[in-house]
């Protein structure tokens, strides 16, 4: 998963600065890498995707975040943009509206 | 004049009267404020006088005319309702249907519609006084025009009354129009985010359909907000463009002294409602006939005001016929387009790309109208259970509280066609065998009516028909023991669950052999229930527990021409799978899948759901295994869920349905095929039958 978005960024010719396992490693990466952009899953061990946004924003509320959602989390979807995250994209992911999305949070 | 060309027209627009009488008849016996009801039913009755003597059915007319001018009694109390008086009325609607049916021109009143009157005269008493003359063709006109008229005071609603109210405060605002992309992938989030980015930038006064509506849609929407807001058109625009997957955008803008023009969305229309005869003679004059045409529009609109619909817009009857070829040709040209679209992806034609983005946005656009034009509420046939209900109930000495609830959700029209049936045969098992008497259920200790429901509810991509009763339920242990005696299920099984319960009683044949008391008639249908639910790429869904009672759910697509598929590969070949029945989709994390006796399970959070292998199910020949580019795909169906492994998933995308006859026999695995935008042909997998 993780793999597959990084390799469509980089290919578009982002770098990837870093990589977490879970939500509250995401959270610790963020404070100390400050991305211009995070992908995140909703499902993530220990600390969940929503969370990690919600910590994410709560610290730098302009954090642009994108959610990877897999069908059928539509209301998890919701509620992880409630929490701040900027746009979502499912998952079988399209090379294509992978970038669209980042190209709409970052611009 | 050929009349017989309004013949249908006549039917399609009585039957609808009949629904209402109907309607108004349960009313009027459930002891509702007895003037609306009869109102409604004498409006009914007279619209269909009306109708038949311009046709030239005189039996009809005749029978409609005694029997309004009975109505006539009840409704200035000279004549008091009994429950005989209810029954006969029953009676006399359903004679009336008979003869609507049956109609042929100068046909004199039939032998069923003798009696019918004789016992309402007998339970009323006293005939009708006023002199009734069915009219010659050459009188229509006038007497038509007259007879068209409903009583004064059931005049429809005039405009003002459907005029949405304007947004409150009267300050600056705009109205939104939002369509989003066809190819949108969870369309509620994209719509939620319209929504809030629009919130940044004023207040949302309102919202159609709903936000939460919006926030649940599994299907790509067409909404419309209303905003208080001084931000300009270009602002708004970019705001909503900004949360995605938006096709188009439409902002009107209106001045904060100008708030009496009222909102975009008001400026459809409204129809004309007056309904004095001096308007519409000079119709009459041109061609009688037209009196049904007319009247036709007017009903209609009539029900769009009941519904109280935000817009009012004109309406007009088309054939379902014309519908389906539209359907069929959007289908084609959906399947033209995907294979257009991998054509031109390659192309470093700028202008052919912007072309095909075009067509691209276009059809699309054009086959979200097609759906959307066939969808039509489930009250349309659900109306009419309440009467069968009534009906059964009193044969069969039970006391049913019967509620209808989602009326208002929508299904495609040929699905809704072909669910009244098995809903039939639900309602029925439920009244007969399910609700108990008055006397066993006090003894029970529950009230003595019996409760039993039909609600209709959207749940993603389908649309959940439940049945559901608060009766005995199915004594298990008996239907094992049946089961057991006949080798439906292996020797040694000591519980069935829900499923296998329904599996057994939907066995063909199953108990009304064996006439197991408590359940007997129970197998009865459930078999041609599951076999027609399932030739509609639906399932059913099924749980009882002793003393508490029976729910039995119909999931249906909401559409059965064209649906969103995952398109899965294994080996050289490509399967559909309906999202209707998907859940999720994950690669395959090498820890996912484990062994459990023996068994692959997927562990999933904190569920530990059983694996199946599409390339086993299909009986492909084992590849090389641990190519690792297997994913799997949640399939669910009810509580049931299970993890398919597929070689590769590949998208997504509209396919269009073509069934094919090998459903109906044996190997139901595949509930069609469809030509995917490559051209290249897949199968559709019934991912209900492999849970």
């Amino acid at each position: 998963m993780r793999t597959m978005v990084g390799d469509i960024l980089q290919q578009a010719g982002f770098e990837i600065v870093g990589e977490a396992e879970t939500g509250s490693q995401a959270v610790e990466k963020y404070k100390q890498l400050r991305p211009d952009l995070v992908t995140m899953d909703i499902v993530m061990p220990d600390m969940g995707g929503i969370d990690a946004v919600r910590e994410i924003t709560k610290y730098d509320p302009n954090a642009k975040v994108l959610m990877c959602s897999a069908m059928g989390q539509q209301s998890l979807v919701v509620e992880a943009i409630q929490a701040g995250a900027k746009d979502f994209v499912v998952k079988p992911f399209q090379p294509s509206r992978v970038l669209e999305a980042v190209q709409r949070v970052l611009g | 004049m050929d009349r017989s060309r309004y013949a249908d027209l006549f039917r399609t627009e009585s039957r609808d009267q009949l629904s209402a009488i109907n309607r108004a008849l349960l009313a009027l016996e459930q002891g509702e404020a007895a003037r609306e009801p009869v109102d409604a039913i004498f409006r009914g009755v007279h619209t269909i006088k009306g109708m038949s003597a311009t046709m030239g059915y005189a039996g009809v007319a005749e029978f409609a005319h005694e029997l309004e001018s009975l109505l006539d009694k009840v409704r200035t109390g000279e004549q008091g309702l009994t429950a005989d008086l209810m029954d006969a009325l029953f009676a006399a609607a359903d004679a009336l249907e008979d003869g609507v049916e049956q109609a042929r021109e100068d046909a004199p009143l039939s032998p069923l519609m003798h009696r019918v009157l004789e016992r309402l005269h007998d339970v009323a008493g006293g005939r009708a006084t006023a002199e009734f003359r069915v009219v010659r063709p050459s009188e229509a006109f006038r007497i038509t025009s007259e007879m068209a008229l409903p009583p004064e005071d059931a005049a429809a609603p005039g405009p003002a009354a459907a005029a949405p109210a304007a947004p409150a405060g009267g300050g600056a605002g705009a109205t939104v129009e939002v369509v989003q992309e066809a190819s949108t992938l969870l369309p509620g989030v994209r719509a939620f985010m319209a929504i809030q980015r629009l919130r940044e930038l004023g207040e949302v006064l309102r919202s159609e359909p709903s936000v939460e509506a919006l926030q649940a849609a599994t299907v790509p929407q067409r909404f419309t907000v209303e905003l208080a807001t001084t931000a300009g058109e270009s602002e708004l625009e970019r705001a909503v463009r900004s949360a995605g997957d938006v096709a188009t955008v439409r902002v009107t803008l209106r001045a904060a002294a100008a708030a009496d023009a009222g909102p975009a969305v008001a400026a459809v229309s409204a129809p004309p409602y007056n309904r004095r005869a001096s308007d519409q003679l000079p119709a009459y004059g041109r061609r009688a006939s037209d009196a049904l045409a007319v009247d036709d529009l007017l009903t209609t609109a009539e029900r769009a005001a009941a519904a109280a619909a935000p817009s009012r817009t004109r309406h007009v009857r088309i054939e379902l016929s014309r519908l389906d070829t539209l359907l069929n040709l959007v289908g084609e040209l959906v399947i033209v387009r995907g294979r257009l679209q991998a054509l031109t992806r390659t192309s470093p034609d700028p202008a052919l790309q912007e072309a095909m983005a075009d067509a691209t946005r276009l059809i699309g656009d054009l086959q979200a109208e097609i759906m959307t034009s066939r969808l039509v509420p489930v009250g349309q046939v659900f109306d009419r259970f309440p009467r069968l209900v009534r009906d059964l109930a009193r044969q069969l000495g039970k006391d049913v509280l019967f509620a209808i609830e989602g009326k208002e959700i929508e299904i495609d029209r040929s699905v809704l066609d072909e669910i009244g049936e098995p809903v039939v045969h639900l309602l029925r098992n439920a009244v007969d065998h399910g609700l108990e008497t008055p006397e066993a259920r006090e003894t029970a200790g529950k009230p003595r009516a019996g409760r039993l429901t039909l609600a209709a509810h959207r749940d993603r991509a389908a649309v959940v028909v439940t049945v559901r009763d608060d009766g005995r339920g199915i004594d298990r242990e008996k239907v094992l023991a049946r089961a057991l005696e006949r080798g439906l299920v292996d020797a040694g099984t000591t519980r069935l669950d829900d499923a296998a319960l329904l599996a057994v009683i939907a066995h063909p044949g199953f108990s009304t052999a064996e006439q197991v008391t408590d359940v007997s008639g129970r197998g009865v249908g459930i078999d041609a229930v599951q076999a027609k639910v399932r030739a509609l790429g639906g399932a059913l869904e099924f749980t009882t527990e002793p003393g508490r009672g029976t729910s039995v759910a119909i999931r249906l697509p909401v559409t059965l021409a064209i649906v969103r598929a995952l398109l899965a590969r294994v080996g050289e070949e490509r399967y559909a799978l309906p999202l209707t029945h998907v859940r999720e989709t994950m690669e395959r994390a090498p820890a996912a899948i484990r062994q459990v006796q023996g068994k692959d399970v997927l562990v999933l959070r904190d569920e530990v759901l059983p694996v199946l292998r599409l390339r086993e199910v299909v009986q492909l020949p084992a590849g090389a295994r641990g190519s690792a580019a297997e994913e799997i795909v949640v399939i669910e169906r009810g509580d049931r869920r299970a993890g398919l492994v597929v070689d590769e998933l590949t998208g997504q995308e509209d396919i269009v349905v073509k069934s094919f006859d090998a459903v109906r026999d044996g190997a139901a695995l595949f509930s069609g095929a469809t030509i995917l935008a490559d051209g290249a042909p897949a199968l559709i997998v019934d991912v209900g039958s492999l849970l």
